[in-house]
Order: C-alpha cells, then structure tokens, then sequence
C-alpha cells in the first residue's frame, strides 16, 4: 500500500513540474517531435524519388513515411535522456540527499517521475501521427495500437535501468553526460530511429532485433505500419524481460558500490 | 577530553570509533598538469571525523561547534544515514543509519540549511502533500499539522508560492516545516539559520525551541552561530580537526568560560616588531588588537600593555560564550 501511495505522489509531481511550465511543455511534447517526423519523412520521400524507386527492402514509399512519422513520436516516449541528466545532476550536486534521507528508494521516484513524465507527454502528441495517418490513409493498423504500446511501455523499465545504471557512474566520477550522449548515439541506430532494422544485412539483422533495444521504436512500430510480426513482436516482450533481469543485476551492484563511496556532495 | 554520558538505558545515539576518511584528487594548476592527470593522478586521503565514540540520550538537544571542516557535516551525514563510514560502529534508535532502513528513515529527520530538500518547481504545499505519501500520513492530519507549523512561523503567506520563488528567509521556513511534518523522534540541524538575517534567526531560533519543549525530541544542531547553540542546546560538543575536544554541558562551559577576560585596544601606529602579552603572541604590523586571556594572567597582561607606546580604547570584558569557544577551539 505504501509503495503505491508514496509512487503515485511522485508520479504526479512530474505531471505538476512539467504542467508549470507550459511553453516547455507545448514544445516538449509537440514541437520537437513534428519537427523530427518532418525531417524523417522529407529524407525518405526525398530518397525514394531521387531514386526512382518504388520499393525498398520490399517495402513502399507509404510504408516508409509511416514507419518515419510513427518512429518521431514513439522515440518521444521511449528515450530517457533527459531523466537520466537528472538522475546524473542529482548526484553529482547532491540533490540525491534529499531522497536518502526519506523513506522513498532514488530509482523508485526516478521510475514514477519518468513514467509520470512519459504519460503527461504522450497522451497528448499520439493525437498528431494519429490525425496524420488517417488524412493521408498512411499503412496503419490501429487494432494493433494496445499491444504495441503495451512494449514501448515495458520497454522503459528497461531503459530506465539503463540509466539507472549509467547515473550510478555519478558516484565515483564527477562529469559523466558524455557518457548520456554516448549511450543515446547508440541506442539511436540499436532501437531503430534511424533507420528500419530490417534493412541491416544478416546476421546483423537478427541479432540487432533480437537485442531488447528493438523494443523501443523498431518493433512496436513496425508491427504497428506491417512490417514486424506478431511473434515477432512477442519475442520483443521476452529480450526486454531478460535484459530487464540483466541490468537489474548490474544496477543492484553498481548501486551499493557507489552508495559506500559516496560523501554527500554539497552538504 | 570531558564527557557527558548519557545513562545507558536511555541512549537515542550511541558511536564507536566511528570515523570517515576522504580521498580527494590533488591536481596541480596549469594545463600541462591536466594533460598529466590523464595517466597519473594524485590522491590524497584527509580525515574528516576521527575515530569518534558518541553516547546521546532521548531528548538531549546537543549543539555541535566546530571551525568549518572540522568534521561536523560529516558526522551528521553518518548518523543520517547519508554516507557511509570508514569505520567504526553507530546506532540511531536501535538502526544503523547507512543501512536506510525505512522504519529508521521514518522516524529520523536531516536539515541541511545550504541544501534545498523540497522540490523547486512546485509550492510548498505540493511538496508537503508529497512527503505526506512518503512518510504514510494522512491528508487531514497532514494538512493540520502544516498550518500549525506555519503559524508559528508566520509563514502561511507563501505555502502556495513555488519555492523557486521565495526568499532565503521563507524558504527555510518552508524546509523546516518539510523537516518536521512527519514529527521525527530524532532531528539532525545543520545550520538551520545560516545567511539569514536577524529577525529571521530569532524567529526560527524561538520556533525549534518552542517545537523541543513540545515535542522532546533528539536535536543534534550544528551552528556558526553561537546564540543558536547557547540558547537552545543544554550539551556541548565541540570538534576540532575531526576530533570531540569537548563535551559537556554548556552551562559548565559557560561557567569555565567566565575565567577568561577580552582585552581589546588600538596602537596609533602598526606594531612595529613581535611582542608577547602574557601567553599570546602580537604579531608585527597589527594596529587592532583583541586577545582572551586567563584571569591569572590579567594583572601581567595590563602591565604589559602599559608599557606600549600609543595605547589606545583599552577596553577589558568578561568573554563571551562565543569567544570562549574560539578560544577554546583555537588553543586545541
């Protein structure tokens, strides 16, 4: 009962923080990624008619512009930058005390925060791709939508391990965003914002997808526009629980290392 | 080193040989020097609190002095529970802080008076609403006891306000309240009225000792401030260099303290060589003086001074609490 109550408030303080500022929040959540989905979307139509091609990898021009405009906005909700920055700053400045001193875990509030964060966003900049899809009769198969974002959502326990993981480092070095940026340049071509994953050449193909990071745009998004599988899509659920488990393990020692060496920085 | 041991059955906070060692990088200037610190770096490890043994009884209020990096801070972040130590043994109500025990961590409370705990971005009454979660206090009851706090403080005005938005004064204000919402038996204040201005200090100073008498609970509170520590501990402790040189209680170091006598005066010209005035040292070049000298001492000390040329306001007072513990500090 505690864990849901104290989780719950944390989950609405990152909906009252980022509501408290509503140009940041305009931009944020609609701004950024219409920007992203029309640099995507102008790249590929512009690559499909230099080349004079109607197909690529087996797949339309549409195909193509759906997977952009749907990789824009579900990228919005599963990358994890910003939380991690804070999770960063918080130790490095010290914000972190005010969390070990209460009875509330430091990757508990981070998680609700994020995912309160995610929410607040989401819901409202899922209303454009969706408008978008349905003016120009984009591939989309809308039936598909719960399951899809059913693993984005279980794909950001993972991520947020991932940072979790990467804030950690905060404890025993004092400037650690390259690393953020490092992981995120990563992830960009890993979980398929760059690019289609189906597009690589095996057997860099099958391993990519089959790495738990697939899980955040390449197959919820390609089930989505038809070109993921069901199964396939089911054996994201299971890379993303076996990479949850992993970095679980890592998190919970990186976690104890760097409390013991920790001095309580700016108190 | 005098003590004052708590009897044994009703300790609240008991330490042994608890110590924290830091290990910092010691990097020379220069740009040459830093291309250096790539492959070969150089630490140095500096003793923040010396193995330090500690017995504090329930509803002691216990004023911790000390110069700045004397080791204050540190102890305070051990028995929090904020860092974890380089040795040594501590218990808090029966917890060992560092294992952050919730059931410990419910029952505890540190404010950190340079450090922001509440959240920035929202009001104070958001965040108290939050902490209400945290700590499994009902809403109602949550609510009472904010606009009880508030009141003595005279800070209801600004509840609402987002915290960004106040000034340091209401702030701490505000941080105090989030420090007590949750009625914690044991309460650790570091520096609850640094850089704030008089009117303030008073009033948080007569607000913690309104909340003690009411509440009884463990207070350790450290101050640069010495009215603070003289008008609401009755324990004294004072560190130096990571050591416990004292402890007692502060009436006894009042009460010592009164054998020392302030010598104060100005020279119309800087002294022009080092001199010596009963124990203490003038250095070359000093126009202001002020010494703290024994009352054995006085009568050799005004002879002395008589015999400086260009003596001028001399003036002998009975030393305060604060330049007792200077004194006292300064000697060690």
């Amino acid at each position: 009962m505690r864990f849901w109550k104290r989780n719950k408030a944390f989950f609405k303080l990152a909906v009252l923080s980022n509501l408290e500022y509503r140009l940041n929040y305009f931009i944020d959540a609609i701004l950024q990624p219409m920007i992203a989905a029309g640099i995507e979307v102008t790249l590929w139509y512009s690559l499909f008619h230099t080349l004079g091609k109607t197909e690529i990898g087996g797949y339309a021009q549409n195909s193509y512009l759906a997977y952009a405009l749907w990789t824009a906005f579900v990228t919005r909700i599963s990358i994890n930058w910003m939380y991690e920055f804070r999770m960063i700053e918080d130790i490095e400045s010290g914000t972190i005390n005010s969390l070990l001193v209460r009875p509330i875990s430091f990757f508990e509030s981070h998680l609700s925060q994020f995912l309160g964060y995610k929410i607040v966003t989401t819901l409202i900049s899922l209303s454009i791709p969706l408008t978008v899809t349905w003016i120009f009769g984009l591939p989309f198969d809308y039936s598909k939508i719960p399951l899809a974002l059913g693993l984005v959502t279980y794909y950001l326990f993972f991520l947020h391990l991932t940072s979790f993981c990467v804030a950690t480092f905060a404890f025993h070095l004092n400037k650690i965003h390259s690393f953020t940026v490092a992981k995120n340049l990563t992830l960009w071509v890993l979980c398929g914002e760059l690019f289609p994953l189906d597009l690589l050449p095996e057997p860099l193909k099958s391993i990519i997808i089959n790495l738990p990071f697939s899980s955040g745009v390449y197959l919820p998004v390609g089930y989505l526009t038809g070109r993921v599988s069901h199964e396939t899509l089911m054996q994201g659920f299971l890379s993303t629980t076996v990479g949850i488990f992993i970095f679980a393990v890592i998190s919970i020692g990186l976690w104890k290392k760097g409390l013991s060496s920790y001095s309580g920085t700016g108190a | 080193m005098q003590t004052a041991n708590a009897n044994k059955s009703e300790l609240v906070i008991e330490t042994k040989g608890l110590s924290r060692v830091y290990k910092t990088y010691k990097k020379k200037e220069g740009i040459l020097e830093s291309i250096k610190g790539f492959w070969d770096r150089q630490y140095e490890e500096k003793v923040a609190l010396a193995p330090t043994d500690l017995q504090i009884a329930g509803g002691q209020i216990v004023g911790l002095v000390g110069a700045n990096g004397a080791g204050k801070t540190t102890l305070l972040k051990m028995l929090s529970g904020l860092i974890h130590p380089s040795s040594g043994t501590a218990q808090v109500l029966g917890y060992t802080p560092w294992e952050r025990k919730h059931d410990y961590l419910r029952q505890m409370s540190i404010l950190l008076g340079q450090k922001n705990q509440l959240w920035w971005d929202i009001s104070p009454m958001d965040s108290y609403l939050l902490l209400a979660d945290i700590y499994d206090i009902d809403k109602a009851t949550a609510i009472k006891r904010i606009h009880h706090l508030a009141e003595i403080l005279k800070a209801e005005h600004v509840l609402q306000t987002q915290l960004r938005r106040l000034s340091l004064g209401e702030r701490m204000k505000m941080e105090i309240i989030g420090a007590l919402l949750h009625e914690p038996k044991v309460l650790f204040l570091d520096e609850p009225t640094i850089g704030l201005d008089i009117v303030a200090q008073t009033s948080i100073r007569q607000f913690l000792a309104e909340y003690a008498k009411e509440k009884k609970p463990t207070i350790i509170l450290t101050s640069h401030y010495m009215d603070d520590i003289a008008k609401l501990s009755d324990r004294l402790l004072l560190i130096s260099k990571g050591k416990m040189v004292y402890d007692g209680t502060v009436k006894d170091f009042t009460k010592k303290s009164r054998t020392y006598q302030k010598i104060s005066f100005s020279l119309s010209e800087p002294l022009d060589k080092d001199l010596h005035i009963a124990s203490q040292n003038l250095t070359k070049g000093t126009q202001e003086i002020s010494i703290q000298i024994s009352n054995e001492e006085l009568q050799i000390a005004l002879t002395q001074i008589t015999q400086i040329s260009g003596v001028q306001n001399l003036k002998i007072e009975e030393a305060d609490f604060e330049d007792s513990i200077h004194a006292f500090l300064e000697a060690q």
